[in-house]
């Protein structure tokens, strides 16, 4: 194991919110969880007593009856902030002060750093890379994701839940969100940082970082699994284009895998949004735009880890394979 | 009762505790940002502090003794009647000095007293002057109206509070006129009375400056008043930041482009701000009494010298030592020792490495000695023969040059030619006389043409010739293998090169027994083997001793081993040269080493025989005069590459060395036989082999000759990126600073340049351990260097600082002038080691100058010292000279001027470039003016010659004694040339300064001092004085140089044995 060189990665100034991120995230998820809990044992409660529902105004518990059924926000609310924002201050300063920015020299048009990595926020992206040819990782998947988030609001179509921490009654945006969040960006980022090492290749924590690693690994392209090459559409076409053949036989084959990743995930989708009789219920509110929006979001955010597993377990490049672009 | 409940905790829950500490914490951090700011990134306030105090009692101290030094000194006294003067001369001029002070002053009063009125007036009359201009010249009638006022305006008076002699005022009205015609008169005036004053005080100033003078002169260095003022000065010292701002023109300094450079090392390095430490003093740790301190940066600059010529306001501080200037956090920061400043300060040991970014053109930079050793090595040692060097000894290239532009030429003429004609085709069918002139002429130009071409390729058919001549190879030729060296002992060398001569150029490489059999197969097959050498007849190994030591042979040679090791190291050492070398051969190379058996034509890449010579019905004759091929006409390689040069031996002297060094040998040397080294089989892969490590860079190999160099270029090592330089499995290790022997490096991480050519020049193949390469062909090649430590930190100087320039381009040294000349002929005289034999720069020694055989008495038998040679003699002289340095070509076993010296100046067959560049470098060396103009000499008349002629021979001065004449029983104790050479070969006025003061030009020459003493205005002589001199004024050195320089065999020949006593007897002695 190489502590040195691990050590040197996770104190480099520009991975210190990385290290803070495997901590706080985690720590996080758990306390929102279980505020979360708390208050759906509430909702349980008060539904179970009607009486109570109508006296019960502050969501936490414990709760005593001649306490005030509400508080002011100064200075009970404002002085709560005010610790928090003298400590985020203490912490910044701390750190401004303890760390510099972490500058390099002056670029060289010659010379490509090697591991070349983006600021550690845009890690997940660049992670991405390995998976999708940039065009689709830098463009489409990022478009997808800010115009997903967009319609949240929109293709919400569950009426409760809004404005304090609940687990029962948003179980399919809390685990959307986390699966989205903590299992594709989170983690492709820490991939992206710890994980991913000169040449970026894949270097397990502990493995030194060797500039001069070779690694022997071939990828196909899904009609290269199949041996499709295009030899009975070449007997279809005109002689005088049949050298097109292969390239045609490509494109046409490529598209049922991804007629089939549809359908099915599609269809698994759907069963998705009718899982329980909660989930049965809010489906019945949403319009077919709505219905339609989130499958489709849904869909191909399942795109990226399928993706990565073809890729990564199965060495498959491209499933797609066209002339002009490639999935 | 009901139970109370709890209270409520949001509202309840006291808070203050959690407040008051975060506030507390906030304080604390903002405190601790706050020392931050001011000291934890300003470590320059507490080194700045402690140098205040340190220098300060350093200063007081200083001034005490100081003061003391001056108080004795003025009561000397020659101060105190010098002091007189000044006083004296001081009372004398005070009366007219204040009266004329008095004028002054009146005059200013006057002016100060006027120059409201001036001003408004002046003001008044120049806006209405310039508004009347600008009316149109239509509207008369408006200017004419302005013309008014104008006028107005010039006849308004003012009214002046005007100070007149005896301090009254008087109120006086005055006009535009007026006031412009005093104030012209107050500032002459004042001009002429400060003039005067001047006049009147110019005798206490002059003695004023003479007592500065003299003062300055007793007590050098700073005044007590001085001190105690720069004391003072830093008891307060004002810590604040401390930078050099450097604003070049054009591009940038510091390589961040554009924005100029700022250096504020000073902050710390306090010692080499000339503000602080005037530039007069220099101030050590241990001046400051810190001596034990690892950390005072303090001391001034070590080499004054070198900041005069760079000062700082050009230069800063980090465009040559290298470091972030601007950086002050910390240490680490400013000296750039990070990873991501490119330009880290050079460790001391390196620091060298800066000068030659700018001096990279300069084969020999001033107080640079380490990276002079640097380059000097880097030519010596063979490194040039792999690896490329801008600027380096590149004959070689700049010779397929001039051939690829020969054919261009070539090819050119030819389809001129072929134009010629059919330009006079086309006139002699042009429809019109007209159109027919045009062709006509046409082709009578291209004719000219084609002649200026003709003249441009004999220059480079020339200019290849010379090149041929100056192509030197630093290793022996293998050629020739099979004539001179024992069959056995090759592999053993190839294997043992350190081992059988420690101090050898050789590197080892890293062979296989199998490489080696191959490699030694190939030379030994591809090895020439006739013509048969002469055999000759054993010499007298005793005699051979002698010559070996009383020659000069050891200016380049060595022999002896280990301890006993006597004489230099330019060239190899002897001391087992008899277990391998033929005699018969080593006779020949000793008569003259430039012999070949074969010459060789580059152009049909063959050695030619006899019978290439026999075809065309020639002799078996090449020399530099017999130069060109029988076949083809081509130049030919007719010189062995070495720059070991002829001693002019005779054939008897020359077996005598031999078997002088055929007697160096171990007693128990034996070598295992090589059979292996005739088997064809191995020719091929030995071809490969040699080849592969490049042999042919430094040795002339058959069927090699036309190899390139295998290195790497090193033209811009300096400037590679680390990620380009391969640390292999040592990459980690370098990062942890952890060296490859499994120490500690002392300098931590060792992962840049510096670490990289360090560890590659003390093993090569250090980035090889650990890499599987079963097949040696692709381990890597660089042998193993043969240097020392110094060696490796002055090559790894010179590399350090061989870098893409980042400075701008005025920045690099681009001497034009008798510098350059000096450069390139210290180059050439390196080349061929002349420092071996002659002290040529002031302060260099000669490797003779060290031997036993020159000490003490012995030291006049030294070769002539060439610190003046430029102004000593005449340059067309010095041309022929250094073509044949004995000046004859029947009688060639002597030296040409000194023929009394046994040690002797040898024949280098140099080049007409080389002697050129020589010729001028001495000139340059001695400043003389371009192109060479002799002095013209007074003819001496009768008289003349007849005094000279006594003085010549005078008892107090026999030059004749030590100058050689040529007469062979005199010349035996001659120890100073023979006169007869003065006027070809030496100048007048060196001659002169010579006979008059010799000591001045060389220090401890034999030449006595003091023949002649200064009277008045020309020299005479100091010993007794025949007669013939009464009444003569002319300078007596002066005829007795122009006596020198009209000298005729004749009259010498019947000055010998002749003395003339001095004083009065007149006419000739015995």
């Amino acid at each position: 194991m190489n502590w040195h060189q691990m050590w040197e990665i996770a104190s480099a100034p520009d991975n210190v919110p990385i290290v803070a991120l495997l901590f706080l995230v985690p720590f996080y998820v758990w306390y929102s969880f279980r505020q979360a809990l708390e208050n759906d044992r509430l909702i349980d409660k008060l539904s179970a007593d009607p009486a109570l529902a109508k006296t019960e105004y502050r969501k936490t518990e414990p709760w005593h009856p001649k306490w005030d059924r509400e508080v002011h926000t100064w200075p009970y609310l404002m002085r709560v902030e005010l610790v928090a924002a003298i400590l985020v201050t203490v912490l910044l300063m701390v750190w401004s002060i303890t760390l510099n920015a972490p500058l390099e020299e002056p670029s060289n048009p010659n010379v490509t750093m090697n591991p070349a990595k983006a600021p550690w926020y845009f890690l997940g992206l660049q992670e991405m890379l390995v998976y999708f040819d940039p065009w689709i990782a830098g463009v489409l998947m990022p478009t997808f994701i800010i115009v997903g988030l967009m319609v949240v609001p929109y293709i919400d179509a569950n009426p409760l839940g809004n404005g304090y921490y609940t687990y029962k009654q948003r179980r399919f945006a809390i685990w959307t969100f986390l699966f989205g969040f903590i299992g594709l960006w989170v983690l492709m980022i820490v991939i992206g940082t710890f994980i991913r090492g000169p040449g970026w290749m894949w270097f397990w924590p502990g493995q030194t970082w060797d500039a001069q690693r070779v690694d022997f690994a071939v990828n196909r392209n899904l009609d290269q699994v199949f041996g499709v090459s295009g030899s009975w559409l070449s007997h279809l076409m005109p002689a005088a284009n049949a050298s097109y053949a292969p390239i045609l036989a490509r494109i046409i084959f490529g598209i049922f895998p991804l007629i089939v990743y549809f359908l099915v995930a599609g269809y698994l989708s759907y069963r998705l949004l009718l899982l329980t009789d909660f989930s049965r219920k809010i489906f019945k509110r949403m319009t077919l735009l709505q219905m339609v929006t989130t499958q489709l979001f849904l869909v191909l955010m399942l795109s990226l880890p399928l993706k990565i597993i073809l890729r990564l377990v199965f060495r498959i490049k491209y499933v797609w394979v066209t002339p002009w672009f490639s999935i | 009762m009901p139970e109370l409940p709890p209270d409520d905790p949001i509202t309840t829950r006291p808070m203050a505790g959690l407040i008051l500490i975060s506030a507390f914490l906030l304080m604390l951090t903002v405190s601790w940002s706050l020392y931050d700011e001011f000291y934890g990134l300003r470590p320059w306030r507490s080194y700045q502090s402690e140098f205040g105090k340190a220098y300060s009692s350093y200063l007081e101290k200083q001034y005490k003794s100081r003061k003391t030094e001056e108080q004795k000194f003025y009561s000397t006294p020659e101060y105190q009647k010098q002091m007189a003067d000044v006083k004296v001369a001081h009372d004398a001029a005070r009366t007219s000095d204040q009266q004329i002070g008095q004028q002054i002053d009146l005059l200013d009063r006057q002016r100060a007293a006027m120059t409201d009125a001036f001003q408004n007036s002046r003001g008044l009359v120049g806006a209405l002057t310039y508004q009347l201009e600008q009316i149109d010249e239509k509207d008369k009638s408006a200017k004419e109206s302005k013309l008014k006022e104008l006028n107005d305006a010039k006849a308004q008076t003012y009214e002046v509070a005007w100070p007149v002699e005896g301090g009254k005022i008087v109120p006086t009205q005055y006009n535009y006129q007026q006031l412009n015609d005093l104030f012209t008169s107050i500032m002459s005036g004042k001009a002429r009375l400060v003039a005067q004053r001047g006049h009147v005080d110019q005798p206490e100033k002059d003695a004023q400056d003479k007592l500065n003078e003299y003062v300055k002169e007793q007590l050098p260095g700073l005044a007590s008043r001085d001190l105690q003022t720069l004391s003072s000065s830093m008891e307060n010292l004002d810590i604040k930041l401390r930078q050099v701002n450097v604003n070049p023109s054009g591009a940038s300094l510091n390589n961040l482009g554009g924005a100029g450079l700022v250096d504020r090392c000073q902050s710390c390095h306090l010692g080499t701000d000339p503000l602080i430490v005037p530039v007069t003093m220099t101030l050590t740790k241990a001046d400051l009494g810190l001596a034990n301190s690892k950390d005072a940066p303090f001391t001034s600059h070590p080499d004054p010298d070198l900041l005069k010529a760079h000062p700082l306001e050009k230069f800063g501080c980090s465009p040559c030592h290298g470091g972030n200037g601007r950086a002050l956090d910390t240490v680490e920061k400013g000296h750039g020792r990070y990873e991501h400043w490119l330009w880290p300060l050079y460790y001391r040991e390196n620091f060298e490495a800066g000068c030659q970014q700018c001096h990279a053109a300069d084969m020999v930079t001033e107080h640079a000695p380490v990276l002079n050793r640097a380059k000097q090595l880097y030519r010596e040692k063979g490194c040039i023969g792999c690896h490329r060097f801008q600027g380096f000894d590149n004959q070689d290239e700049q010779l397929v040059s001039a051939r690829q532009q020969i054919t261009q030429l070539e090819n050119q003429i030819k389809d001129d030619h072929l134009q010629i004609g059919q330009l006079n085709k086309k006139g002699d069918t042009a429809s019109d006389n007209n159109a027919a002139n045009r062709y006509y002429t046409q082709a009578t130009n291209l004719t000219v043409t084609v002649s200026s071409m003709d003249a441009q390729i004999e220059q480079l058919d020339q200019r290849s010739h010379n090149l041929l001549q100056e192509i030197k190879k630093v290793g022996p030729d293998l050629k020739e293998v099979r004539m001179k060296i024992h069959k056995e002992w090759v592999p053993y060398w190839l294997k043992n090169t350190h081992t059988f001569r420690p101090t050898t150029k050789m590197p080892q490489f890293r062979l296989q027994d199998d490489e080696i059999q191959a490699i030694a197969a190939y030379i030994w097959q591809s090895a020439i083997t006739g013509p048969e050498l002469p055999k000759q007849t054993p010499g007298n190994a005793a005699h051979g001793k002698e010559l070996f030591e009383a020659r000069g042979c050891e200016a380049c040679h060595s022999i002896g081993e280990g301890p006993d090791m006597v004489g230099g190291d330019f060239a190899a050492n002897l001391s087992r040269v008899g277990e391998k070398d033929n005699y018969d051969y080593l006779v020949r190379w000793i008569l003259n080493p430039r012999v070949r058996t074969r010459p060789y034509s580059p152009f049909e890449k063959k050695d030619l025989g006899p019978e290439d010579y026999a075809k065309h019905n020639l002799p078996f004759v090449f020399d530099l005069d017999h130069s060109r091929s029988p076949n083809d006409g081509h130049e030919l390689v007719v010189q062995q590459m070495t720059v070991m040069p002829s001693l002019r031996l005779t054939v008897d002297d020359a077996r005598d060395i031999a078997s002088f060094l055929l007697t160096q040998k171990h007693a128990d040397a034996s070598y295992a036989p090589a059979d292996f080294m005739d088997d064809p089989k191995l020719k091929a892969q030995g071809k490969a082999l040699i080849q592969h490590y490049g042999c042919a860079g430094c040795h002339e190999i058959s069927g090699l000759e036309d190899e390139g160099r295998i290195g790497t270029e090193l033209t811009n090592e300096g400037s590679k990126p680390i990620e380009r330089l391969d640390f292999a499995l040592y990459t980690e290790d370098a990062k942890l600073g952890v060296l490859p022997s499994g120490q500690k490096s002392s300098r931590g991480q060792w992962y840049d340049l510096k670490g990289f050519f360090e560890n590659k020049l003390i093993d090569p193949a250090v980035f090889d351990h650990g890499k599987y390469k079963p097949d040696p062909m692709d381990r890597l090649r660089m042998p193993k260097p043969n240097v020392t430590k110094e060696d490796i930190d002055a090559l790894t100087t010179f590399l350090l600082g061989s870098t893409d320039p980042s400075l701008p381009q005025e920045y690099t040294y681009k001497p034009a002038d008798q510098r350059a000349a000096i450069q390139k002929g210290w180059w050439i005289a390196t080349k061929y080691n002349c420092i071996g034999c002659h002290q040529i720069g002031i302060g260099q020694r000669s490797v003779l100058m060290g031997l036993p055989q020159y000490q003490g008495e012995n030291k006049q038998n030294l070769p002539p010292v060439l610190t003046s040679e430029g102004a000593r003699v005449n340059p067309e002289w010095l041309k022929g000279f250094l073509a044949n340095p004995a000046l004859s070509t029947m009688d060639v076993n002597r030296n040409g001027v000194r023929s009394y010296l046994q040690v002797r100046m040898p024949t280098f067959f140099l080049s007409d470039d080389e002697i050129r560049s020589l010729v001028l470098f001495f000139e340059a060396m001695s400043s003389q003016a371009q192109p060479f103009i002799p002095q013209k000499i007074q003819p001496v008349t009768t008289a003349e010659k007849d005094m000279a002629r006594q003085l010549f021979t005078s008892t107090s001065a026999p030059c004749l004694k030590c100058h050689a004449t040529g007469d062979a029983t005199h010349d035996k104790t001659a120890i100073a040339p023979n006169f007869l050479f003065a006027k070809n070969r030496l100048q007048p006025a060196w001659t002169q300064r010579w006979i008059t003061n010799p000591a001045l030009i060389i220090p401890g020459t034999a030449m006595p001092s003091g023949l002649f003493k200064r009277d008045g205005d020309h020299w005479v002589f100091s010993g007794p004085l025949p007669a013939s001199f009464n009444g003569y004024t002319g300078d007596q050195a002066n005829l007795l140089v122009r006596y020198m320089f009209q000298l005729t065999p004749e009259e010498q020949r019947s000055l010998v044995g002749r003395t003339t006593s001095g004083g009065g007897s007149g006419g000739a002695g015995k």
